[in-house]
């Protein structure tokens, strides 16, 4: 389960309204030197700020032990080398980077990364529209049990989900699908090991993140925007395309960023449906530090694995949240 | 609005809606199914009837341990995100002070950080400071990924309250520890309650952060069924999946009666 970056206003008209009555009621004004003047307004925030700095030092001190040194740590690991003996070397290199770039078989595995969070963002928008649609116009009852459906499996463990598509996609005759393919009368496949089957497991598992922004969105649309332009002659798929569509676009953007960041670092669904045949960026991370050791490549991997998470949310705010002031409430 | 407002393509939506509702469900459903079948292996569709899967799982020491310490874990970890989301929550939605923002934007941060690279992280941290015990090592591991939580569900639930009230509490003489446990505290029950309930099933569920913390002996149940997929080709596995799948849906229950689902889920 992720949540999204972006802060919310969270106590703004309070805090101002503390802050007013705080002004309001505050020390009457007597002459006093400019010098003593700063220092006793100096003072007076310190006085101000102090509780709200107390609460929140525990948490900080903890972040910054257990977060920011660890990760900054690691960063700095990926500008290193390994010697034969397991050392680190002492020289700043980029060629932890430059073997990712270079050789095939991980650019291999960085291509895939890219086209399996591709296809799963694309995957999640195609799916989240009628949901999400349903979801905020359609009969009450039915929007609620909806709901339950999309938000349910977020509370179900990701290993258990993946092991669910396993045995659907299995590819002998034992498979769930592939006995329905046979009862049908079509030709078995084969789908299980490849990056079809990530990309199918992954929007499982991602669904959710994208139905409830876009929800969040068009529950923002005024239903009447489209009644008038169905009354000046759309049709449907005119409706949708220019009105529904365009006005949606902020909760899809919320979407799409948390499902492909999310879908480039993840494990599971890569290592229990891929396989050794389709591997990712994290199934290789795994592999390079918990199999060969090799502490700054893998640093590197998770390295890049930050900066995609990162060229998405920019391009997320450069993109959208610009030309869409009001974007769609936060969710999940 | 009351009915249905979809215009002329609402049949054509429901359907749709109707066959992604199949696709969510049935990676849940079928594990289900398969658990009652007494074959040897996994197999659909299932033949014949038999309990006999869930009495080896729950006779099988590696799940049994595997579940205590995970439960014990996600205590641990919700209680640890309890007492440091609970007082950054307050901090952040009562009070001004300089670096706010900044500060509230990392305590949200491990939300969308990628999770694989804080476990990276704490891995390569806790190798260097030489802190061995697994235990401590999983448990701060999930505290950090767990807070973010909490302090999103209490501070939505601070928002929801006036502050007057907490005034008018220490107008009329009552402490700062007072206030909180008498006045604010129940008032934000239902963000402590759901911010407790998110906070245990990430960390339950965990498998980013633990699989790089754990060690042989203290292993949390994601890890052990995602070991077990792979020696285990019985319904054994279904079964582990169907007790799984019940746990989550009694937590859902308990969020709807709380705070509604779609309410706790927008916080």
């Amino acid at each position: 389960m992720a949540q999204l970056p972006r802060q919310q206003a969270i106590g703004t008209n309070i805090a101002d309204r503390l802050l007013m009555s705080a002004t309001a009621s505050g020390p009457t004004y007597r002459a006093t030197p400019p010098v003593e003047a700063r220092r006793s307004a100096w003072l007076a925030t310190l006085r101000q700020s102090a509780p709200g700095m107390l609460l929140v030092l525990p948490a900080v001190i903890f972040f910054v032990v257990l977060f920011i040194v660890p990760v900054g740590t690691m960063i700095t690991f990926s500008f290193f080398l390994q010697t034969k003996t397991g050392d680190i070397g002492t020289t700043l290199t980029l060629a932890n980077y430059a073997r990712l770039a270079s050789v095939d078989l991980y650019r291999t595995v960085l291509f895939t990364t890219i086209r399996v969070s591709l296809f799963t963002t694309i995957g999640t928008m195609i799916l989240a529209y009628p949901v999400a649609l349903v979801m905020v116009r359609g009969n009450q009852m039915v929007a609620r049990v909806l709901a339950i459906i999309v938000i349910a499996p977020l509370l179900v463990n990701v290993v258990i989900r993946t092991y669910g598509w396993r045995v659907i996609l299995t590819n002998s005759q034992n498979g769930v699908l592939n006995w329905l393919l046979t009862q049908l009368g079509i030709e078995p496949v084969r789908i299980l090991y490849t990056e079809w089957a990530i990309v199918i497991g992954s929007i499982h598992v991602f669904l959710p993140l994208m139905v409830l922004p876009l929800a969040a969105a068009l529950g923002k649309i005024d239903p009447y925007v489209e009644e008038a332009a169905r009354t000046l002659g759309a049709s449907s798929w005119e409706v949708f395309r220019k009105v529904t569509l365009p006005l949606s676009i902020p909760g899809l953007a919320v979407g799409s960023t948390l499902v492909f960041s999310l879908t480039s670092s993840s494990f599971v669904a890569p290592a229990l449906l891929g396989g050794n045949f389709a591997k990712m960026l994290g199934t290789l991370v795994e592999e390079q530090i918990m199999s060969v050791f090799d502490w700054p490549f893998g640093a590197a991997i998770a390295t890049v694995l930050i900066v995609i998470v990162l060229v998405i949310n920019f391009a997320y705010i450069r993109l959208v949240e610009r030309r869409f002031p009001t974007r769609a409430t936060p969710v999940m | 609005m009351g009915g249905s407002n979809l215009g002329p393509s609402g049949p054509l939506l429901y359907t749709a809606a109707a066959v992604v509702a199949v696709f969510l469900l049935a990676p849940l459903v079928v594990p289900i199914i398969i658990s009652f079948s007494d074959t040897a292996f996994v197999t659909f569709p299932p033949k014949g009837f038999t309990l006999r899967w869930y009495w080896k799982i729950l006779n099988e020491p590696e799940f049994t341990s595997s579940f205590r310490f995970s439960v014990m874990l996600a205590v641990i970890a919700t209680l640890g995100a309890l007492l440091l989301g609970t007082p950054t929550a307050i901090g952040l939605v009562r009070y001004r002070f300089p670096g706010r923002g900044m500060i509230q934007s990392l305590v949200l941060s491990p939300l969308v950080f990628p999770m694989l690279v804080t476990g990276i992280a704490l891995l390569r941290m806790f190798t260097t400071v030489n802190s061995q015990s697994s235990l401590v090592n999983l448990t701060l591991g999930h505290i950090l990924v767990t807070v973010p939580y909490v302090v999103r569900t209490v501070s939505s639930s601070l928002l929801l309250l006036d502050p007057s009230v907490e005034d008018a509490a220490r107008t009329l003489g009552a402490g700062r520890l007072e206030t909180f446990w008498r006045v604010t505290r129940p008032q934000i029950m239902p963000g402590l309650v759901a911010g407790a309930i998110f906070a245990f099933v990430t960390s339950f569920d965990n498998y980013p952060v633990s699989m790089w913390l754990a060690d042989a002996v203290n292993i949390p149940l994601p890890l052990m069924i995602f070991t077990l997929t792979s020696r285990f080709f019985d319904p054994g596995i279904a079964a582990i999946a169907t007790l799984m799948i019940l746990v989550s849906v009694a937590l859902i229950l308990i969020m709807e009666r709380v705070t509604g689902l779609r309410r706790a889920m927008s916080m």
